[in-house]
């Protein structure tokens, strides 16, 4: 019959074991910074985290170079605001910046990460007030612009005539300048209207009502306020065109704009409406590849740095630009060929400035002056300096937590974690006695390396631990519990069937092995799936979920199953009394007594 | 039966197969099918209580405390009130003693107006800790949707892979009655969350797919049983397919109970810390989301996959046939002895010892040739048990 089979010497598992946990914890203290704390995640030690999310156009998902890219430049951008500790970390379509500490909040003006085109502005722009009478000096001053809104007119003389919204020649942005209240009679439906597609009801576009599903409503936004023949139009429809337009209170076309079109927008506040021509020409090769006069061919990539600062010449500030590339050789062309007209600084979609321009600019480097306060400054150069992303984002989640909550909810997770603990151990005692004593040692040996595990993985990869990997531990210690409950339950079995301990522990161990596997396999696979495929703080859940599979597999081989074959070649402790299992003996022997009656009975007959 | 099984819990601890649940699989299909009903009635006519992260807005949170005592809701939503000039969707108060909040829920607020907001908050009500005490939080409205539909893939994957795992490591019926279980598992913990309104969000989605692998779990445990009690059981006539899973199910019950139990411990401790210190949040919805989870996912591996995975199993002519000879024998045997039930007299033992010993001896044979030769110290072990069996 059987031998005592698998004669395994406990003393080599446990050997292996101590080694592990000595390697762990060698790298713990002796590589890094020697520091044995795991990295928390900012709601547990506070501080901003901001989830942006790509927007896609056209339902296309963005490409993973695009999305590094934009990660990159995010970073450069988190750097600049002077913390410490601060990351930008990828996940699928959503990058992750996370700011520890008190001083955070700048992170979520992070969020503004836009699209930034340079694109000139055609006529002249429209407050966004509701239709205001017609003044008697209108006519004149869109008439006289009209030539520069013909593509083909040659750039040059006739652009000079055009007029500036500045009086005294300082260039300044159109909205501090007086507004020119060229406006038709709103109610006129314009002409562009009629050339656009005929499926799209431009009339309710332009009066601001889009469709629901964000795709129509991207499409409905193109097709009406980026008609390819607003450009080309006389400038009695252009403004026609402009009066009818409402500024949409929630833009749809946000950062989805084609540059190679023109675009009827407004600016961040609303407050003026205009028409501005494509940023780059047709690829067609109808227009010169030296044609600046309508197309700045400028996007946010072309800018080097723009700087904040006071103006020299006198009050007020400014932001000084730099190009690089060819950037500046662009810029040059385009302010030769467009003196005195004003150029839109188009951040998702939306003008952030659209200041006159003077002079040629040669160089490479410009300045925008005008009656900006300090912030204005700042922020505008801000736009200019970062707004350079090859995607735009959409900030998903931000969130700021203080530093007191992060605590009390770290204190909250230990506390929870440490009577869940309390409690497995309450009654892993008092169901297997000694074999729950091993259990409880088998546990905390568990949680020794499942730490030294998460300090090392916060080193390496980043490993961050937040509430919810927090609740993932907790939940694991379940399923690391349950690995012992297969086992000795099997032991039980086995002792059920007339065992002795000592012979029973091999083959319950080969039978819960196979079940403690597959069962592990499962909960493995899970988190697996979980965390592949999850975002956000799912991620962290399902790690320490998964982690703590694997780890329970190894204090299951190396801890648990050697030390309780050490148990029961132990006479003293493998007593029934002791180890828990004389109920189950006693049952065995009573079933045997029963059914050994049984087949008694049914001979006598 | 026989009457000398003893107390329930002398049957359940010894697991002798006195549980005739695969037998009375009707009463549980009826039984579950009515709470599916339910649960589905729910989600469907009174829907889920989306969270903030589905909804979208702004959260923002501060201590519940000040210098001159505890600040009351109506004082956060006049301060609110008065520096945006709008009014707040809800203020609430949770957790408790020094730990409790105060919890705003607004529209979605840009960083400016939080700004505004969390500066107003502190000249206001003047929370113990000052302005950096106050936490925020904002979420816009796609980023839930965003959550769900990549758990909803996760979850057509992960019933891919596991079936596919299961069909592999079991049999197609085995899969297919996991499968059956893991989502009776799902739409019931939904159904419940729904009939109770509590807040679902990302967390909690979250929480549900988690289920899944613990519900699995305890299937497995089970199945495994199932599979070595019923190892060969086409040659032989001792059984039926039905009564040996059956068995299996009463030979694991107290494990499933064990398990179950242990789980749920933590998880209990994590609700009532959850909701106690924190009021809300990630620990909270998780727990809760488990709680419910793994107490039906400990139920539904006893009386649906097991039943379910027998119901199929017998769709086969041969586990029929042998079902049939099964009864003839016994049938035969109660002429023999007339009035002596055939079952429940066996002793509780695995039918795959074979398998077992095969392992065994492979397993001594590598332990011998991994090592260097011990026989020494063991000489007077095998000289004072020869055999290794049968000792008492």
């Amino acid at each position: 019959m059987a031998p005592p089979a698998g004669q395994i010497r406990p003393a080599k598992y446990l050997g292996a074991f101590v080694l592990i946990v000595v390697a762990l914890y060698s790298l713990v203290f002796f590589t890094g910074n020697g520091k044995a704390t795991p990295k928390l995640g900012i709601d547990l030690q506070g501080g901003t985290r901001v989830t942006l999310t790509a927007r896609a156009p056209d339902g296309q998902t963005p490409t993973d170079q695009a999305l590094d890219q934009a990660r990159d430049l995010i970073e450069t951008r988190v750097n600049g605001l002077g913390v410490s500790g601060a990351e930008v970390v990828r996940d699928g379509t959503n990058l992750v910046i996370t700011v520890p500490g008190a001083d955070s909040e700048g992170a979520k003006r992070l969020g503004q990460t836009a699209k930034l085109n340079f694109r000139k502005v055609v006529g002249s722009p429209q407050p966004n007030a509701q239709p205001a009478p017609p003044s008697s000096s209108a006519p004149a001053t869109s008439g006289s612009a009209a030539p520069t809104t013909t593509p083909s007119a040659p750039a040059g003389s006739e652009n000079a005539t055009a007029p500036t919204t500045t009086a005294q020649g300082r260039p300044a942005p159109a909205l501090e300048g007086q507004p020119e209240t060229s406006t038709p009679p709103a109610s006129t439906p314009p002409a562009t209207t009629t050339s656009a597609k005929p499926e799209v009801d431009c009339r309710k576009v332009f009066r601001g009502e889009y469709s629901e599903k964000p795709e129509d409503a991207i499409a409905e936004s193109r097709a009406c306020r980026q008609d390819p023949s607003l450009t080309t139009l006389d400038a009695q429809t252009v403004a026609q065109a402009l009066g009818a337009f409402t500024c949409p209170t929630k833009d749809p076309l946000l950062g989805n704009d084609d540059p190679s079109l023109p675009l009827l927008t407004c600016d961040q506040k609303n407050e003026f409406k205009y028409v501005l021509a494509p940023v780059n020409p047709p690829k067609d090769g109808s227009v010169k590849d030296d044609d600046f006069s309508l197309y700045s061919r400028l996007s946010g990539e072309d800018i080097k740095d723009a700087v904040s600062g006071t103006d020299p010449q006198g009050a007020g500030f400014i932001v000084n630009l730099t190009f690089e590339g060819d950037g500046g050789d662009k810029w040059g062309k385009f302010t030769s060929a467009n003196v005195s007209q004003q150029v839109a600084v188009v951040l998702d979609s939306q003008v952030v400035s659209a200041p006159n321009i003077n002079e040629p600019i040669l160089g490479g480097s410009t300045q925008i002056s005008g009656k900006f306060t300090q912030k204005d400054a700042e922020g505008l150069a801000n736009v200019l300096k970062y707004g350079s992303l090859p995607l735009s984002f959409e900030a998903s989640e931000a969130e700021t937590v203080s530093a007191t909550l992060g605590l009390s909810s770290l204190q909250a997770g230990l506390i929870a974690g440490g009577i869940g603990l309390a409690l497995v151990f309450l009654y892993c005692l008092l169901y297997y006695r000694l074999l729950g004593m091993l259990t409880i040692l088998s546990l905390v040996l568990s949680g020794v390396v499942v730490y030294a595990v998460l300090v090392l993985l916060g080193r390496w990869i980043g490993f961050t631990l937040d509430l919810a990997g927090i609740a993932g531990f907790i939940v694991s210690i379940g399923i690391t519990a349950d690995s012992f409950v297969v086992f000795f339950e099997r032991l039980k079995d086995e002792v059920r069937e007339g065992r002795t301990f000592r012979s029973a522990v091999p083959r319950a161990w080969v039978r819960s092995r196979r079940t403690i596997l597959s069962a592990d396999a499962v909960s493995f696979l899970a988190s697996a799936i979980l965390w592949i495929i999850a975002v956000g703080q799912v991620k962290g859940f399902a790690f320490t979920l998964g982690m703590s599979t694997v780890l329970d597999l190894v204090v299951v081989f190396l801890v648990t199953h050697p030390l309780v074959a050490m148990v029961s070649k132990s006479k003293s402790l493998s007593s029934p009394k002791l180890s828990g299992l004389g109920g189950a003996v006693q049952a065995g022997a009573d079933e045997r007594a029963l059914s050994a009656a049984k087949r008694a009975a049914v001979k006598e007959v | 039966m026989a009457q000398s099984k003893g107390s329930v819990f002398h049957r359940l601890y010894v697991g002798t197969g006195a549980f005739d649940i695969v037998g009375k699989r009707k009463r549980w299909y009826v039984l579950f099918g009515l709470i599916l009903l339910v649960c589905t009635a729910s989600m469907i006519f009174k829907g889920f209580n989306a969270g903030i992260d589905f909804t979208g807005g702004t959260r923002v949170q501060l201590p519940a405390v000040s210098a001159s005592g505890p600040i009351s809701t109506d004082a956060a939503k006049e301060s609110f009130t008065k520096a945006l000039g709008e009014e707040p969707t809800a203020v609430q108060s949770v957790g408790t003693g020094a730990s409790a909040t105060l919890q705003i829920r607004s529209e979605t607020l840009d960083a400016a107006k939080v700004a505004t907001l969390k500066t107003a908050l502190n000249n206001d009500l003047q929370p113990t800790g000052g302005l950096d005490t106050i936490s925020d939080s904002a979420v816009s409205a796609s980023w839930g949707d965003a959550i769900t539909t990549k758990a909803l893939i996760a979850l057509g994957v992960f019933f891919l892979a596991v079936a596919i795992f299961l069909a592999l490591y079991f049999e197609w019926q085995m899969a297919v009655a996991a499968l059956v279980a893991v989502v009776h598992d799902v739409v019931i913990t939904a159904g419940i969350y729904s009939l109770v309104g509590f807040e679902v969000s990302p967390a909690t989605v979250i929480g549900l797919l988690t289920i899944l692998g613990f519900s699995l779990y305890d299937t497995v445990v089970v199945f495994d049983k199932v599979k070595e009690n019923t190892r060969g059981i086409l040659g032989l006539t001792r059984r039926t397919y039905g009564e040996a899973a059956n068995l299996a199910v009463n030979q694991t019950l107290m494990r499933s109970i064990n398990t179950s139990l242990i789980a749920l411990l933590p998880v209990l401790g994590l609700l009532v810390i959850g909701v106690g210190l924190l009021g809300v949040g990630t620990l909270k919805d998780l727990a809760l989301v488990q709680l419910t989870g793994m107490a039906i996912g400990a139920l539904s591996s006893i009386y649906i996959a097991t039943p379910v995975a027998v119901d199929l199993k017998m769709r086969d002519p041969r586990y029929r046939a042998q079902a049939a000879r099964v009864q003839a024998r016994r049938d035969n045997l109660a002429r023999k002895a007339t009035g002596e039930p055939a079952t429940g007299g066996d002793v509780v033992e695995s039918t795959d010892d074979e398998a077992l010993q095969a392992e065994l001896r492979k397993e001594k044979a590598l332990t011998a040739a991994a090592g260097v030769p011990s026989r020494t110290g063991k000489a007077a072990d095998a000289r004072r048990r020869p055999t290794g069996k049968k000792h008492r």
